[in-house]
């Protein structure tokens, strides 16, 4: 709602126009869209533990069978974690993306940080 | 597994020769949701949209900015419709997409056309990467109650589809913690790099961290995220286990985000020789192409992945919740760096439901743990404040960008509530708007 000093005149007479047409209808969307949607969350969520305890037999990584074959003294990664094939084939570096958004603020783009 | 290599060379499943392909740079509406049907290869991400607003369906409501932690979505046209203004600022979260009560934004990529073509051509074994959360909606778009744990029938669902080998992107995750947690640990006994180490496996996450804090670059966990593993140990390790050559295989990464197409395409992730991530979709498009090929999902037994890159455990299946990289780690390192065995494995006090959370983990033989597990970019912001100005007390931060980790992904299905309110929404604009023109005209 702190928005709507931003928008245009059309755009304001537009949402007003819904909102008529909510009260028409006489129920209150938004309230109850962002009750279900923490529901709805936390109903996905809930899931996810539930099958951690019951569905899955092991429960931590390092005791994963194909893990250890993984790791093993002849194993593909038999230096461990971290080894040096890791380095190569799982690990990573960043990039410095900054200029990007530095060039649209230049440009007088305003952005939330 | 030998086998597969025969199997899929001789039996190509029936639904494939009848299937009508969606032509390139045209419109498919999956799930609820507007897809353009391209599969940019070679292209360098950071110039692409993957959403973008269709000014004729946007009603300037402005719901999108208020859940955009970046402010790339904004007023851009004269009458106050929304639009992303610049790849640059946008993370390709898609939580202005999934909580757009009018339906008006789209996705700019979508693989689904090539993926076909891959399964049909018999040179080509397709290799499946799906990630944890990916279960946990797909029955939705069947009708299943919400977080329905499908597991099972997924797996059975992408060997019909056609996919020569069934990998699964939880294995990865375990290797992950493997990696990531073996990284903290050194970073806290040497302190060769800085603490707090932040987990990277959340793509939105990490190219806002390299936009707006790239000075913090070096906090950031050096590990790739599990599907920036299985991609190169699918053409690797895979090759070998499997015996089938890297050049023949495509990898598909299944994701419950949509941001994860752009990290595919990072030019760097080509560790494996080839391209480590051939295509990457997300739920709604794995439940479009299930329906597309007529597989009665509901009736499908459930499934092993196949072992060597696919078996999984507890401790991966939690990467789709806020809070889970961090307990699936820290069941690790309560046993590296006590020596004893973690009796209960469920470290409640990390399971986040949204926003700041945060605890000390007391961990015999060596001390307290301390860690913080965020969900939102606006919430992560603060503590990459904190970091800057050298007052984090914390050792291990994890982020997700959407509000209560993968399971709330923007390439979930969306909420029926939002999917019935734009409907609703729409119609109500579409009468007002009609009333409005009358009463101007
Ligand atoms: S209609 Fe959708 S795209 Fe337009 S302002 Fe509202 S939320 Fe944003
Ligand atoms: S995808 Fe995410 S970062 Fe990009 S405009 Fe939408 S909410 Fe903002």
């Amino acid at each position: 709602m702190k928005k709507i000093g931003l928008m245009s005149r059309r755009g304001f007479i537009k949402v007003a126009g819904i909102a008529c047409g909510y009260s028409v209808l006489g129920f209150n969307v938004t309230r109850e869209a962002f009750a279900a949607t923490l529901e709805f969350v936390g109903l996905r969520q809930q899931s996810v533990y539930n099958a951690d305890s019951k569905i899955y037999s092991i429960r931590k990584s390092q005791d994963n069978p194909m893990i250890k074959k993984l790791y093993a003294k002849d194993g593909f990664l038999h230096e461990g974690p971290c080894g040096h094939k890791s380095h190569h084939l799982l690990h990573t570096h960043y990039n410095d993306r900054s200029a990007g958004v530095k060039a649209l603020k230049a440009k007088g783009v305003k952005l939330a940080l | 597994m030998s086998g597969a290599k025969e199997k899929q060379a001789t039996a190509k499943p029936a639904y494939l020769a009848n299937l009508k392909l969606p032509a390139t740079g045209s419109n498919v509406e999956m799930e609820g949701v507007n897809y353009k049907i391209a599969a940019p290869q070679g292209v360098d991400p950071s110039t692409l949209f993957f959403v973008q607003v269709d000014k004729d369906k946007c009603q300037a409501c402005g719901e999108c900015e208020t859940h955009c932690p970046t402010g790339a979505i904004q007023e851009m046209h004269p009458d106050g419709e929304r639009g992303v203004v610049d790849p640059a600022a946008c993370v390709n979260c898609g939580q202005c997409l999934a909580n757009c009560p009018f339906g008006a934004i789209s996705e700019q990529v979508s693989y689904v056309g090539e993926i076909f073509e891959k399964l049909k051509d018999p040179d080509t074994i397709v290799v499946s990467m799906p990630a944890p959360a990916v279960r946990y909606g797909l029955g939705e778009c069947f009708g299943m109650p919400t977080g329905t744990y499908v597991g099972g029938k997924m797996h059975a669902a992408l060997r019909r589809l056609g996919f020569g080998l069934v990998w699964d992107n939880e294995w990865t995750a375990d290797v992950t913690i493997m990696e990531e947690g073996t990284e903290l640990l050194e970073r806290v006994k040497k302190g060769d790099k800085p603490l707090p180490q932040f987990t990277s496996c959340c793509p939105g996450w990490v190219k806002f961290a390299e936009t707006f804090y790239p000075d913090l670059n070096a906090h950031l966990s050096t590990c790739r995220s599990p599907i920036g593993m299985l991609g190169p140990l699918a053409k690797t390790y895979g090759s070998e286990q499997s015996g089938i050559k890297s050049k023949k295989m495509y990898t598909v990464s299944i994701m419950p985000c949509v941001a994860k197409k752009f990290e595919g395409l990072r030019p760097e992730m080509n560790a494996s020789g080839s391209r480590d991530i051939d295509a990457t979709i997300n739920t709604r498009e794995l439940a479009w192409m299930i329906k597309q090929a007529g597989i009665d999902f509901a009736s499908l037994p459930e499934e092993q992945p196949d072992p060597a890159l696919g078996m999984s455990t507890g401790a991966a299946t939690i990467f789709g919740t806020s809070g889970g990289v961090m307990e699936a780690a820290l069941r690790l390192a309560y046993e590296v760096l006590s020596g004893n065995t973690l009796a209960n494995p469920d470290i409640k006090v990390v399971r986040a439901h949204e926003g700041i959370k945060t605890a000390d983990i007391p961990v015999p033989n060596f001390g307290t743990v301390k860690v913080a597990v965020v969900s939102g970019l606006q919430n992560a912001a603060k503590l990459c404040d904190e970091v800057r100005a050298g007052k984090s007390p914390y050792h291990f931060i994890e982020v997700m960008t959407c509000p209560g980790g993968c399971v709330n992904g923007g390439g979930q299905p969306l909420e029926p509530e939002m999917l019935q309110s734009s409907l609703f929404h729409s119609t109500v604009a579409k009468i007002n708007r009609r009333f409005n023109q009358r009463r101007v005209g």
